[in-house]
């Protein structure tokens, strides 16, 4: 297991230099200079990023001090924020980020298991209809949708209720997070909904499941201690690429209900050019989705024997 | 006390599919005798493990269908149980084996664990007290480092271990009767013999019925007491095994006889494959099944389905064969004519 | 089985017979694959509706501009934020003709005393045919009043505190009158008059509702060719104004004219991009599948780091990256990033397949037989993977479709004024209290969308899936 983790760290570690490589190409295609394109950047400004990152040096060297940054953990200054450093601007908005996100992703698990069990049980009858109805909306319709939806419906229950029950916009209190992390969740909720449904229903033929039978467990018995359990496991696995879903998602989220996290703050960024936001927040976010990838399988070995043994 | 510990009469299920209704198992009838072994032999997709599952409770419904029958184990009705009263006899009375180990087992569970669960849930037992349980049985079935082994999951077993697991885990009850559903398919060859002679100890010192289902005649041979040949969701033939070796009397038993080496008759036997394939169960033939296959198929066969004749020279020997019939020709000459077909071929 | 047991065969009953076993071969009509599929694709109701779907859709986008001949950018200043409606009517009218208000002379101006409470104005009414160019109110004065405030609001307010839009304020106890010309619509407002001593208010307020009608001036008439030349002086006339069957945007556009254009982006950006990736995909997937070895794991290598990369970031990271000058429409950036980013899946979904029929038999004999590698990928490798690509393209086509939305969404999409689904939801949340339709229509087109490519690359995986036909 030890080594595996190893392994795996070591791969991710080649697959975020991947990324950051893949960043800077893509911001080197970035027609002109990305200093003289704007003309927010203040002198000083200016004569700390051109020092930085040797602007005036060839591509090769640009890169080895960009990697080293990186490295570092330096991602440079903000070009439109003076003076603030994009390390600074990521510590004070990611953890609204995450912590939007991973109430997102454990309302889409729980959900997800919780309905998914429930069609499989109800298969082909009325609820098993209803849901996978629902389910198949919930994947169609985009996030931004649902967002705007969730405000609206905020904006009635309040204004039904003649008071402000839930805020409608903002962040602060759990009251806040609730419609915003549900709404975030909706999608990969619908997803893990379908994946536990095929997954059950997989799991019913199962030999084993036969076995148990023959062995004379009640039906609560078998489907709890048999199938639940074994179904749970591809659940599992593609929760770690769903983070990335989920991430993605909450730019618009964040936007919508004016929620002050990186992802706002990151879309903000790439609609003013902030050249070092933009890098510095790619890089991060890349990393932190390829570290997500990693922990979750970590944790999935411990839950699966087969792997956890390997 | 009745000798006979387990009566099925008429059995019958069907399987509604997109295709129409399968009718699986066509009215089977069989008995097994106290502390013997019964054979159930027939070729893929007959129907064998369609008639055991359906005696313990375990086939699918929907799709699956009991249509008619009866299952009495000593004397008390099996089938129509609800899964509750079901559970009262199912993995106490009668404990299960599978063909394919490998799948068999709960994969995210240790073996311990699998088989302490039985005792959990019918003996009341608390977990550990049915773990150390779980040791002894796993060392009945001469499973080596038990103590070590029960921590483990199927994976790290290996196919023979784990069909030991298996039957340690369907003897956690002490059952009467063990049905054994292809155990060995699975396994080479080996091992199929060392969970054969296993099965044989345990019988012995378990004093169990077994309901052996398997498509190869020497493991029949070997094992059996009472034979049930099956083809098409009928038994085609049924007695004790000297009947069925030494009497065949149905051209399906005869037709799988010749199709199986043998070391005990002639080295230069030409082993002869049935040709053609079983009747389409959606819609069974009228007559016999066998009859599109059959060397001796004679005009009635077509539409006439041949009643389970009780062969003349032994009491419990039956065959579903036009051919048993006072009026037809002598068995003895088909038999001949199956030598002659032989030594022509 | 009673007749059986009475039955008495005879000799004739017993005489052999030479059975036929091509009797018992299976009788089922046998079916190409394609045409097997197409059968299990119709009887799957869901995916059938979704078929028609798309079929709609691809009519809407492609011959709907023929029957509606709208310029999609044209603004109809009379109609802003139109929710969908029948044609609308409106009155021909003059030009604009300016208005002094009403200051009466015989009234102080300023209130000798202040007074701690002055009751509320009364007749308060339209001071003539309130229309949708203006609405002239006036009111008798309230003694003590040294100024009035004037609201407006579009429901009866329930007290005080909800008399709505504040418009304007008149700084004179004698100054009783207001023009209110902040973009009126045909409907009823509630104009709310509230006594001042000219800077703070008095808590009464008098209410009226009033109902503009719906004009249009002779110019703008002209300017949009509502009238002909010898209708202009027929002032009063009510002439017939266009028709938004779909309603407006923000700017007046028409929404359904908006929706054709973003529809044509959508698509095409949701069934070329795939189109281009799969393609890719499949030539980078057949070529690492057919040749194998260590060039194969090379690819794969690179395609697993493809793969990695977050793709909303990076799309959006590209887009800023290939640019998007003024004048363009962002839908060509768009398509280079979807493709450049997407190709690994259908590569190694292709590879895999490309693995799996090298080893079968048939293959082995063809290249025993001389066949050229190309030739092999083309008669036998590209047509048994058909299946899988189909699918993969059904499924890819709500996938772009929903990038593009959320691209466009967050300002990165195609850039403004060409219309996208994406983008007409991004401009339709931000009046979605007010005119919740300009969010409705182009959410619902994307969400069908998206539905009905699901459900059907669903069906599709179902109809080609020979599993599943075994299965059931
Ligand atoms: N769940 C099911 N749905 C539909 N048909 C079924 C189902 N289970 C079994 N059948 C049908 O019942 C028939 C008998 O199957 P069964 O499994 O009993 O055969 P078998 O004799 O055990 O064969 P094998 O030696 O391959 O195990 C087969 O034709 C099969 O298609
Ligand atoms: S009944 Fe007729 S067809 Fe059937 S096995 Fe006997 S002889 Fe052959
Ligand atoms: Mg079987």
């Amino acid at each position: 297991m030890l080594a595996y983790t190893l392994k795996r760290l070591l791969a991710g570690g080649i697959t975020v230099w991947f990324i950051a490589t893949a960043t800077f190409v893509a911001m080197h295609q970035v027609p002109g200079d990305p200093l003289m394109n704007d003309k927010a950047v203040t002198p000083e400004i200016r004569k700390n990023l051109e020092q930085k990152y040797g602007l005036d040096k060839s591509a090769t060297e640009q890169y080895f001090i960009f990697l080293g940054n990186m490295l570092r953990g330096d991602f440079g200054i903000s070009f439109t924020q003076q003076n603030r450093r994009v390390n600074d601007i990521i510590r004070d908005h990611f953890p609204v980020s995450a912590t939007l996100g991973l109430l997102a992703i454990f309302f889409a698990a729980t959900g997800g298991v919780l309905w998914g069990a429930l069609t499989a049980i109800y298969r082909n009858r009325l609820p098993d209809i209803i849901i996978m109805f629902l389910v198949i909306l919930g994947i169609s319709v985009p996030s931004f949708v649902f967002a705007a939806l969730g405000q609206l419906l905020l904006v009635n229950i309040n204004s039904m209720l003649g008071q402000s029950l839930i805020p409608v916009a903002g962040w602060g209190t759990f009251a806040h997070m609730l419609m915003p992390s549900l709404v975030l969740g909706l999608g990969t909720m619908a997803f893990l909904t379908r994946l536990m449904r095929s997954s059950m229903l997989e799991v019913v033929n199962e030999e084993y499941i036969k076995t148990a039978r023959a062995k004379g467990l009640s039906p609560v018995r078998i489907f709890f201690r048999h199938q639940l359990r074994n179904a749970i496991l591809p659940v599992i696995t593609v929760l770690g690429p769903q983070v990335a879903a989920i991430t993605t998602g909450g730019f618009v989220v964040e936007l919508v209900f004016a929620i002050p996290g990186l992802g706002r703050y990151f879309v903000q960024a790439v609609q003013q050019l902030d050249y070092t936001v933009i890098m510095g927040t790619t890089v991060f976010y890349g990393a932190f989705l390829v570290f997500m990838v990693i922990l979750v399988d970590i944790i999935y070995g411990f839950v699966d024997p087969r792997v956890r043994l390997e | 006390m009745n000798n006979r510990i387990l009566e099925v009469e008429d059995l019958s299920v069907e399987f509604s599919t997109y295709g129409g209704d399968v009718k699986a198992v066509r009215g089977v009838s069989f008995a097994v005798t106290r502390g013997e072994t019964m054979a159930i032999v027939g070729e893929s997709g007959c129907g064998k493990s369609v008639t055991v599952q359906a005696i313990m409770g375990i086939i699918p419904m929907p799709p699956g269908r009991i249509t008619s029958g009866s299952a009495k184990l000593d004397g008390n009705e099996l089938l129509g149980l609800s899964p509750k009263e079901a559970n009262e006899f199912r993995g106490i009375q009668i404990g299960m084996i599978f063909q394919d180990p490998m799948t068999s087992l709960n994969p995210t569970m240790t073996i311990g664990d699998q088989i302490a669960e039985t005792l959990v849930v019918h003996r009341h037992k608390t977990y550990a007290e049915a773990s150390r349980q779980a040791i002894d049985l796993l060392e009945k079935t001469h499973i080596p480092e038990a103590a070590k082994r029960v921590t483990q999951y199927p994976f790290e077993f290996s196919g023979g271990m784990l069909q030991r697991a298996m039957i340690a885990q369907s003897l956690a009850c002490n059952p009467s009767i063990l049905i054994a559903d292809e155990p060995t398919t699975a396994l080479d060859v080996t091992i199929q013999g060392q969970i054969l002679e296993l099965m044989d100890e345990l019988q012995r010192t378990e004093n169990m019925s077994i309901i052996l289902i398997t498509h190869d005649l020497a493991v029949v041979a070997r094992m059996a007491d009472e034979v049930a040949v099956m083809y098409a969701g009928q038994i085609v033939e049924s007695g004790s095994v000297e009947d069925i070796f030494y009497e065949s009397s149905h051209p399906y038993t005869l037709g799988l006889k010749s199709a199986m080496p043998s070391n005990i008759g002639d080295r230069d036997k030409k082993l002869t494959p049935i040709i053609g394939s079983p009747p389409d169960l959606f819609s069974p033939p009228h007559g016999c099944g066998y009859f599109a296959r059959c060397p001796y198929a004679m005009r009635m066969c077509e539409d006439m389905q041949p009643t389970n004749f009780s062969v003349q020279r032994t009491e419990d020997h039956h065959a579903r064969c036009w051919l048993q019939h006072e009026a037809a020709p002598a068995v003895a000459e088909v038999s001949q004519s199956n030598q002659d077909k032989d030594n022509a071929g | 089985m009673t007749d059986i047991t009475s039955f008495q065969p005879s000799d004739e009953d017993f005489a052999r017979v030479k059975t036929d076993l091509a009797v018992e071969q299976i009788s089922r009509p046998s079916l190409s694959y394609w045409q097997d599929a197409w059968v299990r694709l119709k009887k799957n109701t869901r995916a059938t509706i979704s078929l028609y779907i798309v079929i709609g859709l691809a009519v809407f986008t492609l011959l709907g501009p023929v029957f509606w001949q709208v310029d999609s950018s044209l603004q109809d200043l009379n109609q802003i934020s139109q929710a969908p409606s029948l044609p609308k009517t409106a009155a021909l009218v003059g030009a604009y003709k300016r208005w002094d208000g009403i200051i009466l002379e015989d009234f102080p101006a300023e209130p000798e005393a202040y007074a701690k409470s002055v009751a509320a104005v009364t007749e308060l009414r339209a001071f003539e045919a309130a229309t949708t160019q203006q609405v002239r109110i006036t009111w008798n004065p309230t003694p003590g009043a040294g100024g009035y405030n004037i609201y407006r609001n579009h429901r009866a307010p329930e007290d005080f505190n909800d008399l709505g839009l504040p418009l304007g304020s008149t700084f004179g106890g004698n100054e009783v009158s207001y023009e209110d010309r902040l973009s009126l619509e045909s409907r009823a407002y509630y104009y709310s008059i509230v006594p001042t001593d000219g800077y703070d208010e008095y808590e009464v307020y008098t209410v009226t509702a009033i109902t503009p009608q719906m004009i249009i001036t002779v110019n703008d008439a002209r300017g949009r060719n509502l009238i002909t030349a010898d209708e202009e002086n027929n002032l009063g006339q009510e002439i017939r104004l266009e028709f938004h069957p779909f309603g407006t945007d923000y700017l007046g556009r028409d929404m359904l004219a908006r929706l054709m254009e973003g529809a044509r982006v959508s698509l095409f950006i949701g069934i070329v991009a795939p189109f281009i990736y799969v393609i890719f995909g499949i030539i980078y997937g057949g070529f690492a599948g057919y040749f194998g070895g260590r060039l194969d794991v090379l690819l794969m290598r690179f395609a697993d780091f493809v793969v990695a990369l977050p793709f909303l970031l990076f799309m959006i990271l590209f887009k800023i990256a290939f640019g998007i000058g003024p004048g363009e429409s962002g839908i060509f950036p768009m398509l280079v990033t979807l493709a450049l980013l997407l190709w690994p899946a259908t590569a190694r979904l292709v590879r895999g397949q490309v693995l799996q029929i090298r080893e079968q038999g048939y293959i082995e004999a063809a290249r025993l037989l001389g066949a050229k590698p190309s030739y092999l990928i083309l008669r036998h490798i590209i047509p048994n993977t058909m299946g899988v690509i189909l699918v993969t393209l059904t499924f890819a086509v709500p996938a772009a479709i929903f990038t593009e939305a959320f691209l466009s969404f967050i300002g990165m999409g195609v850039a403004p004024p060409t219309p996208s689904w994406g983008s007409m939801c991004n401009e339709g949340i931000k009046t979605m209290l007010s005119h919740p339709h300009e969010l409705i229509f182009p959410a619902t087109f994307i969400s069908v969308t998206v539905l009905a490519f699901n459900l059907l690359g669903d069906g599709l995986t179902e109809a080609l899936d020979s599993r599943m036909r075994s299965r059931e």
